[in-house]
């Protein structure tokens, strides 16, 4: 029965949509201001930052490697981004804008480095990764001595006071990159490269294909990521600090997972991660909605993340599950 | 099996004389160093200590504060900066101890120690261990109702506290007057099991009983957080929208969150909102008419005090047990930040750090701890 088995496979890959259509729905019955254009910027400004950073999580996971160094490098990002912004005047209007490309610079560095640590010193992607993280949260501590720096100049913060459409202006930029790690992802050879090496290594390999370099490109490229998100996260707070970083492990890589990407690599992608960051950002919207208390939206956000898993991947191919 | 059941009434036996043994050693240990008979070291004349600061993290600008006290405290001994010893437990109650006890190890108890123990429960051990080895401790914060420094002689020197209830329920009270008494407001606290989140909240609930036309709406922990207290703003406004005319917010890095949320929607200035630390760039936010009032602790001077009492107690300049209780156990500075007095706060307390007298142990501070 094909066509059956076809139809089974598409159910999984609409899955994710599926879990965020019904979130909404339903929330929007709980309280129906949920279903109003303000509330929709609103999640749209808080998955703006999370959704850069995991688009950039995303090109490892296909993969199949890990990054976890995402909070320090967004807290080196942030930091050099607000002290050389400063330092050039402290507006877009003059010379600060080369703060925008050097951040994005000092974001691929930072993958560049994990990516070498990764590969160079053969450490598995989980602990050369966590570990890079440790090093960008002290890095940054170090920079600022433990304090914050304010970015101000209107026209940066003019990516969250004006809006078009109904959505602030970063909603838009963050949307047009989103473009871009989709033409990546699918139109270069890095991008298909991405997923022939989280689909079998050893194939890849012996297709002539130099899985090292690919490796090292991903984490570089995921850092530039990152550096995107710390923007994100400057504009929308008007703070840049080491603890800018914090928070973000989770929320992306739940939300990739949540997406339908499989932390084993080969599968997924950027319009994943788009949904999967859409639903953990409606849940936790929806939750305090609905005003839950605390300590069940803890629980609730942890349920869900097992169905949607549930729900939006395939798991029959699966030899053994570690 | 007659041998079995005497092994076990022996092991018993002479387990139940050890454990009598041991409690007599540490009450004789502890009245011994009342009456001032103790180790040498106890009489207080450790030339040249080593000063640390134990604490959670320096990324949150109240910890910042605190240590940046201690290390001038340090610079007026003479010393350059780095020779303050940073003991960061990065919220691990069990690396704070452990950390204590290496640098007791390392330093053979010649040691004037500040610190926050990060819970309570943890100051009794942090405490039992630096008087075993002849240091000395000053606490802030956190210990257990039936801890005082003087249960244990010279070398508990001190511990300061700040009383968060009144100060919080000026900072409602402002808020509710703003508001013409009447109105709803929202409210943003700090992780749930913390000290001065329960304190605060208590504050709120003290001034709302004085406004009956005031209604919470909701209360929800935002863990000290700017990112966690924007997102729950932003939810709060979907969900209860105009209804919302105040917000209280239990520090100032929440409201730094919420005043980004409410700015996101054109909002910015127009929703009272009051915060609590009086961070550098909450006062300036005072100035500018966005943020109602927050409160200074003066963490600056409370990091450095705290260090100063240990170091002095150590090096014998003065003799702790001969001090009064109120000496011992004090309240630190509160003070309250409005749209008033915001300008001179600025100058006096920001633009300029303050030169304290770090010798003058109790000048600024706030009464006796009371239980």
């Amino acid at each position: 029965m094909p066509n059956l088995s076809f139809r089974g496979g598409d159910l999984q890959r609409w899955a994710p949509l599926l879990v965020l259509v019904a979130l909404v729905v339903f929330f929007s019955m709980v309280n129906p201001n949920f279903f109003s254009l303000k509330n929709f910027a609103r999640i749209g400004i808080s998955a703006t930052p999370p959704l850069m950073i995991a688009v950039g999580a995303t090109f490892i996971i296909i993969m199949g490697s890990i990054d976890l160094s995402m909070e320090g490098a967004v807290a080196v990002c942030a930091v050099v981004f607000a002290s050389i912004f400063m330092a050039l005047g402290g507006t877009l209007g003059g010379w600060g804008w080369l703060a925008l490309p050097a951040c994005l610079l000092v974001g691929a560095a930072c993958g560049l480095v994990t990516g070498a640590v990764h590969v160079g010193l053969r450490i598995p992607s989980f602990m050369a990764s966590l570990s890079m993280g440790f090093v960008g949260i002290g890095l940054s501590l170090m920079m600022t001595g433990g304090d914050r720096i304010r970015v101000e100049d209107p026209l940066f913060r003019s990516l969250l006071t004006q809006r078009f459409l109904g959505f602030p202006l970063m909603v838009h930029v963050a949307f047009v990159v989103l473009l871009f790690a989709w033409f990546i992802q699918s139109k270069t050879t890095l991008g298909r490269n991405f997923y022939a090496v989280g689909g079998g290594e050893d194939l890849a390999h012996a297709s002539g294909l130099n899985v090292r370099r690919v490796r090292i490109a991903g984490f570089a490229l995921a850092g530039v990521f990152y550096a995107f998100g710390a923007l994100f996260a400057v504009a929308q707070l008007g703070i840049a600090e080491t603890a800018t970083g914090y928070n973000f492990m989770f929320v992306s890589i739940t939300s990739i997972v949540v997406g339908g990407t499989a932390l084993w690599g080969g599968s997924g992608g950027v319009w994943n991660t788009l949904v999967g960051v859409l639903i953990v950002n409606v849940i936790n919207n929806g939750m305090i909605v609905m005003g839950l208390p605390r300590y069940v939206q803890d629980g609730v956000l942890g349920l869900l993340v097992i169905i949607a898993v549930v729900l939006s991947t395939d798991r029959k191919s699966l030899a053994f599950v570690k | 099996m007659s041998f079995i059941k005497d092994f076990i009434e022996k092991e018993t036996l002479s387990r139940r004389n050890f454990m009598l043994a041991s409690a007599f050693g540490l009450t004789g240990a502890a009245a011994a160093s009342i009456v001032g008979t103790g180790r040498a070291q106890a009489a207080g004349a450790i030339e040249d200590p080593t000063i640390a600061w134990s604490y959670r993290d320096r990324t949150n600008p109240y910890w910042n504060s605190i240590v940046s006290g201690g290390e001038s405290f340090v610079e007026s001994l003479g010393k350059p900066k780095s020779a303050l010893v940073h003991l960061i437990n990065e919220g691990s109650s069990e690396k704070s101890l452990a950390d204590v006890k290496a640098l007791l190890g390392k330093t053979d108890g010649k040691l004037a120690l500040a610190i926050d123990t990060n819970d309570s429960p943890n100051a009794r051990p942090v405490v039992e261990a630096v008087v075993a080895k002849g240091a000395y401790v000053s606490t802030i914060w956190n210990k257990t109702d039936d801890l005082h420094p003087w249960d244990f002689g010279d070398n508990y020197v001190s511990h300061m506290s700040w009383s968060d209830v009144g100060p919080a329920e000026q900072t409602a009270t402002i808020l509710f007057k703003a508001m013409n008494g009447k109105g709803s407001i929202v409210g943003l606290g700090g992780i749930a099991s913390n000290n001065p989140a329960i304190e605060r909240r208590k504050g709120l609930d003290n001034a709302l009983k004085n406004f009956p036309d005031i209604k919470l709406l909701d209360y929800q922990a935002a863990d000290w957080d700017t990112q966690k207290a924007n997102s729950i703003m932003s939810s709060y406004l979907t969900r209860f929208g105009d209804e919302i005319t105040g917000v209280f917010c239990a520090n100032d890095t929440m409201a730094y969150g919420v005043l980004e949320a409410l700015r996101a929607e054109g909002l910015a200035g127009q929703i009272p909102v009051v915060a609590y630390d009086g961070n550098a760039q909450a006062v300036d936010l005072v100035i500018a008419g966005e943020l109602l009032a927050t409160v200074y602790t003066n963490p600056h001077w409370g990091g450095g005090i705290t260090a100063a009492l240990a170091y002095y107690a150590a090096t014998g300049a003065f003799k702790p047990s001969e001090e009064p209780h109120e000496h011992r156990e004090f309240n630190g500075p509160t003070i309250l930040i409005s749209k008033a007095d915001a300008e001179d706060f600025k100058k006096k307390y920001i633009d300029a750090t303050p030169t304290y007298d770090w010798k003058d142990f109790w000048g600024p501070s706030n009464g006796p701890i009371t239980y």
